[in-house]
Formats: C-alpha cells, sequence, structure tokens
C-alpha cells in the first residue's frame, strides 16, 4: 500500500466522514483512472445490441475509447478504439456492423479480430518491413459477459468477474433473469452530460434512498394516481400502489463488498412504482409467478430500488434503466442509460417500456431532471476553498449494520442509511491506495471490520 | 398549393424548381403570417411561464415526440441503417399537462427557481394545407439561462402540424429533432 495521495485522510467510514477534495482534485481523478477505472469490471455493452459476428458498439472504459466487437466465432472481444499509428480514434460510429477498421486518418485497416490487416503503400513507405502482427489494436485485456451483460478489465490480476460481484450477483439476478430467456436492450442508448464527479451518481444509486422523498417530490405528487390527478387512471402509474413502493421503507440497504450496494424492498404486492407505465406494470404482475419460480418471493417482488457494481454501473428495478456514469474529468460526467426489458416481453409491452423508461428516468425524464440539478450545484459549491476541506456527514444508521439470516445477502441496513455509502467510498480509498489486487483485497477484509464495529 | 413535404424528398430537378418557384414560395401571404404569428404567440407562453394557456394550443390528440440520434458508418448512412434511437419526449396531452403540473408544484428542483427561456422558431415554411390541416418545417434554437451562470441552448429542427379550429390553429402533431447527439445539459427540464 502506497497510498500515493493521501486519500485514506479523506474517507474515515468508521466515523462517517468524506473530505469533498475527493470530488474535485484533478491529481486524485488521474489516479482514479489508473487505479479505479484500469482494474475495475467495467460494463461495456449488452449482447443483444451485438447479435451477428461483425457487429460493433462502441463506448468507454473511463475516458479510454473502446470498440466492443462480435466476432465470427461468436464471442466478443473489445479494444481500444485508437489507430496504434498514431492514435486516431478508428471508428466513430456509435455501432453497426462491418468487416473492417479502417483508419480514417492514413488507413491502416484493422479486421475484426484487432489485427492489423493492411497498411497503405506498405512495400513503397515500409519496404515491407513493418511487423503487422505487433500493431494489432490494443485487446482489452479481460472480456467477461454475465447474463447477457458484457464486461471488460484491464487488469490480469484482478479476481474473475463473478467473484469481483460477490453478493451483488444476487440482486443483479433479480434485474436480469426475471424470465426465461433473459433480457435485451430496448431502443437506443440516452446520453447526456452532467457536470459533477462521477462518484455523486454512482454512490446515490449505491446507497441513497434518503433523497428520494425530497428529491423527486414534484414527481411523485404529480405521478401518484389520485383523483385528485386523473380519476380515470392515467398512462404513467396507472393500476399502481398509490405511493411509492418504499414510502413504507421496509426493506433496507445493502452493501455487497467491492464497493457494490443497493436497496431491496418488500411489497405487499408485484407492483413497480407509481411512475412505471400501466402496461408495463400489468406485465410484471402478469409475469410474478414466473419470477417467484426462479428468484425467490423477495426479489421477484423487488420491482422498485436502486443498484450501483462499483464503480460505475447502475441500474434501478422496475423502471428497468441501467445506466453507467463514464467519468469525464473530477467535475463531468457523461452519462449512457439503457432500457432493459425481458426477451420474452411482447413488442407492444416492450414498446410501452421504452416508453415508460424516458418518461421516468430518461435525460427529460419526470424523476431524472432531478437527481442531476443537485450533483451540479453540489460541484459548483465545491469550487471554494474551504468547502472542499469541510467534512460530509456519512453517518446515516452507523453502528446498525447487520448480516440477515432469512438469505438475502450483504451487510444491511434500514432503508434510509448509509451503510453502502461508507463501504462504497472505503473501497474507494482502498483501491486508490493500493498498489495491486493482491493489497485492494486484503484492504477489503480489514474494512469490514470498520464498518460493521462501530 | 402542392405538396411540399412529399415534394422536398425528390431529387432536385429542373421541374421541382419550377414547382417551387410556381407554387411553393407563393405561399399565401396571409397563411404564412397568420402560421408565423401563432408559432411565435407559442413560444412567448413558454417564455413567460404561461405553461395553462400553453397547453390550450394543443389539440387533445396531440403527439409530441422528440428522438434521439446516432452517429453511424458512412456505408450505412447511405443505406439508412443506423443505431437504435430511443424517446427523449413522447408525449400525449395528459403528459404535457402533468409536466406543467410538476412546474407548478415549486418542487421541480431543476426549474426551481424557473430558468429564463428565449424560444426562437426560424426558417419557417408551410409545406402544406389542405383547407384543413397545414404542415410546417421550422428550425428552432431554444436558450436556457438558469441558476447564476448557467447557460443551456438546444438547436433542432421540427415538423409541426396544425389543425384549424374554428378562427384558429392547435398543433396535433410535433416531431423533434436536436442536434446534439450527446446532449449537453444535465437535463431537459422545460418545454420545447
Amino acid at each position: 500500500m502506497d497510498d500515493l495521495l493521501h486519500v485514506r485522510s479523506l474517507v474515515n467510514s468508521r466515523e462517517g466522514t468524506v473530505k469533498p477534495a475527493i470530488y474535485t482534485d484533478p491529481d486524485i481523478y488521474r489516479l482514479e483512472l489508473e487505479r479505479i477505472f484500469a482494474r475495475s469490471w467495467l460494463f461495456l455493452a449488452h449482447e443483444s445490441m451485438i447479435p451477428k459476428a461483425g457487429d460493433f458498439f462502441t463506448t468507454y472504459m473511463g475516458e479510454d475509447a473502446i470498440l466492443v466487437v462480435r466476432q465470427k466465432d461468436g464471442s466478443v472481444d473489445a479494444y481500444l478504439n485508437q489507430c496504434r499509428h498514431r492514435g486516431m480514434r478508428v471508428c466513430h460510429a456509435d455501432g453497426g456492423n462491418t468487416r473492417a477498421f479502417t483508419c480514417p486518418y492514413h488507413g491502416w485497416s484493422y479486421g475484426l479480430d484487432g489485427a492489423l490487416n493492411s497498411v497503405p503503400l506498405e512495400k513503397e513507405a515500409y519496404r515491407d518491413q513493418l511487423d503487422k502482427s505487433k500493431w494489432g489494436l490494443t485487446r482489452v485485456t479481460r472480456v467477461a459477459t454475465y447474463k447477457g451483460l458484457i464486461f471488460g478489465n484491464w487488469d490480469a490480476t484482478a479476481p474473475d468477474l463473478e467473484d469481483y460481484m460477490g453478493d451483488m450477483k444476487w440482486y443483479l439476478d433479480g434485474f436480469l433473469d426475471r424470465r426465461a430467456g433473459g433480457t435485451e436492450v430496448l431502443g437506443g442508448v440516452h446520453k447526456w452530460t452532467i457536470d459533477c464527479n462521477w462518484k455523486f451518481a454512482a454512490e446515490q444509486f449505491c446507497s441513497d434512498q434518503y433523497h428520494a422523498p425530497y428529491t423527486h417530490a414534484s414527481a411523485i405528487q404529480v405521478l401518484q394516481p389520485t383523483t385528485a390527478n386523473k380519476a380515470d387512471g392515467s398512462p404513467l402509474g396507472e393500476g399502481q400502489t398509490a405511493k411509492p413502493v418504499w414510502a413504507d421503507a421496509l426493506g433496507g440497504v445493502q452493501f455487497s463488498g467491492n464497493g457494490h450496494g443497493s436497496a431491496f424492498f418488500f411489497t405487499g404486492k408485484p407492483d413497480a412504482n407509481v411512475w412505471v407505465g400501466g402496461q408495463v406494470s400489468a406485465y410484471f404482475r402478469e409475469h410474478y409467478p414466473e419470477a417467484v419460480e426462479r428468484l425467490g418471493e423477495v426479489r421477484a417482488k423487488r420491482l422498485a430500488g436502486h443498484n450501483t457494481m462499483f464503480p460505475t454501473l447502475s441500474w434501478l428495478n422496475g423502471t428497468q434503466t441501467l445506466r453507467v456514469w463514464h467519468p469525464r474529468g473530477p467535475d463531468k460526467i457523461e452519462v449512457w442509460a439503457f432500457c432493459l426489458g425481458d426477451k420474452e416481453m411482447p413488442d407492444d409491452v416492450k414498446d410501452a417500456l421504452v416508453k415508460s423508461h424516458a418518461r421516468s428516468f430518461g435525460p427529460a425524464g419526470f424523476l431524472e431532471q432531478d437527481d442531476s440539478e443537485n450533483w451540479v450545484e453540489v460541484q459548483k459549491v465545491l469550487k471554494g476553498h474551504i468547502a472542499r476541506k469541510t467534512d460530509f456527514c456519512m453517518q446515516m444508521g452507523r453502528g446498525f449494520e447487520e448480516r440477515r439470516t432469512d438469505g438475502i445477502p450483504g451487510l444491511t441496513n434500514y432503508t434510509f442509511a448509509e451503510t453502502a455509502a461508507r463501504g462504497f467510498y472505503q473501497h474507494w480509498a482502498d483501491m486508490m491506495s493500493a498498489e495491486n489486487w493482491g493489497e485492494i483485497e486484503a484492504l477489503a477484509k480489514a474494512s469490514e471490520k470498520e464498518l460493521t464495529n462501530v | 398549393m402542392s405538396d411540399l413535404a412529399t415534394l422536398d424528398k425528390a431529387p432536385l430537378t429542373n421541374e421541382k424548381l419550377e414547382k417551387l418557384a410556381a407554387e411553393i414560395y407563393r405561399v399565401p401571404l396571409e397563411l404564412q403570417r397568420e402560421i408565423e404569428q401563432f408559432l411565435y404567440f407559442e413560444a412567448s407562453l413558454l417564455d413567460d411561464w404561461r405553461f395553462r394557456d400553453w397547453l390550450e394550443l394543443f389539440a387533445e390528440d396531440v403527439s409530441y415526440v422528440l428522438m434521439t440520434n446516432t452517429q453511424s458508418q458512412t456505408r450505412d448512412r447511405r443505406r439508412g441503417v443506423h443505431p437504435p434511437l430511443t424517446y427523449i419526449f413522447n408525449e400525449d396531452k395528459y403528459q404535457l399537462e402533468r409536466r406543467v403540473a410538476r412546474l407548478e408544484t415549486g418542487m421541480a428542483w431543476a426549474e426551481e427557481p424557473p430558468s429564463r427561456t428565449r424560444h426562437l422558431v426560424a426558417n419557417l415554411r408551410v409545406l402544406s394545407y389542405d383547407g384543413e390541416v397545414v404542415e410546417t418545417a421550422s428550425n428552432y434554437h431554444i436558450h436556457r439561462a438558469s441558476k447564476q451562470t448557467d447557460i443551456y441552448s438546444f438547436v433542432g429542427t421540427r415538423r409541426d402540424k396544425l389543425r384549424r379550429v374554428g378562427s384558429t390553429w392547435q398543433i396535433f402533431e410535433r416531431k423533434m429533432e436536436l442536434d446534439q447527439f450527446v446532449l449537453v445539459a444535465p437535463n431537459i427540464c422545460i418545454l420545447f
């Protein structure tokens, strides 16, 4: 452990405090790109987006541009979207199908497998002495798939994907595995920018149910299908429990280790939140028995809830939004939001879900609008010198963590508690200060004591 | 007058140029002016935060849609193929009304305090008119000044279909495109 930038002095998960310099310091950000984003499993794409050989999707790992490509043998590989000659972006398209990636700068051309296949004027200019086998696209060290989600990792020594996910797998299954056939991405990808540090977004989806009643007060008020709103049933919220399912706070927050966290809820009925479209919520109810059979009652009923798989993959059950918070400097992110539906959904329900998803958590969504506003304003306040040194309070529910005996995994607490936030930042500090994955794992064991023995 | 919406898609031949000159450029001045004034009025209602009044300009069966956009390979673009799109807005009258209701709660934090918007409508063309329905093409530039120093700009194009209702008009279809593929804004919390 070298703790190059003394980040361990900025996060105190035992006391529940964080120094906001972690959201603003350019040196910390540069180290994050190296130690967090080049060592963690990062979401790249969903398999359904690139079904055929030659299909590709362009994305990012941290700030590194990435090509995700379906190979001729059906496997998936990922490469740096950077020509080996002068570093030009090899592919500008957001996605498509191709036989080759040809750099627009000097015309170097790469195959689906990343191999450098042709170089203009190879004989004349390179005198046939260029060893093309050495200049293929830089391959992402490890690519692995979990129930349709494709992940990449630059670190050969990182734990395998499923070990890295740990208990979070149990929660992710509840999102991906409700029906036979799994999920697919419906429609296109919402992309927008927010001038805030990536950790605000990732931590909120990891741990923060507390913001919802206040931040989203306006949406909750106008979308509830009360008689004051619209007596004849509304497109949004139609047929739903007349209040958000988390309002009774039955359930809890959980920290899964490795920075992952989420909330789970117990509801009386298999209801999604009020802002999920009526046709979609009816679908969830209709296929509830199948979900119970596959997942058990708790996860089948979990049609609301927030989740983050460290560092930047988040999703919301019920609204079916899955998003990545691509970092763009210490004070900017690019949000990429995908709508995930069951493959077996009828087409009209898929269409209704895409619309419902956009209305709730697209960039113009009734709920989405509120969140970004908070993060942007916090980031502005943190321009202040004193503001950056002023502790944030992260003490909610401290000391009330428990391990449940009913099969619900993770370190749990009451719904409104910052257990997962403390775990998120502790893991962040561990990764930032450790020189390798061996150290990260050793620190994680010690950190669990910090989180539980207050 | 002929249907420019259809004519627009045809290759620009001499015949088409003549047709444009003969019919489209000579869209009745009064009609052009009437539609223009209507759309300016509509924009002013949004800029003046008269959202309930603004709703009155939309038909009960209105469809109000803004899609995302994507970059595709040259080869795909020529074939009209592109990565999938999704909705940013997909509103009916009730949804628009709920958006207005949300702004009225005083707790829609992205618009609290309210931002200052200017909805600029330009390059208005009347594409067709059959005595009842008029189809228009226009470009928009929405300038949004928010909080102390935040400036956001939304530029794009749109097709509106308006229906004559008595002596005035109602919009029953608005199809919009936005030029930003990755939205350079934290959200869209205003009406377009």
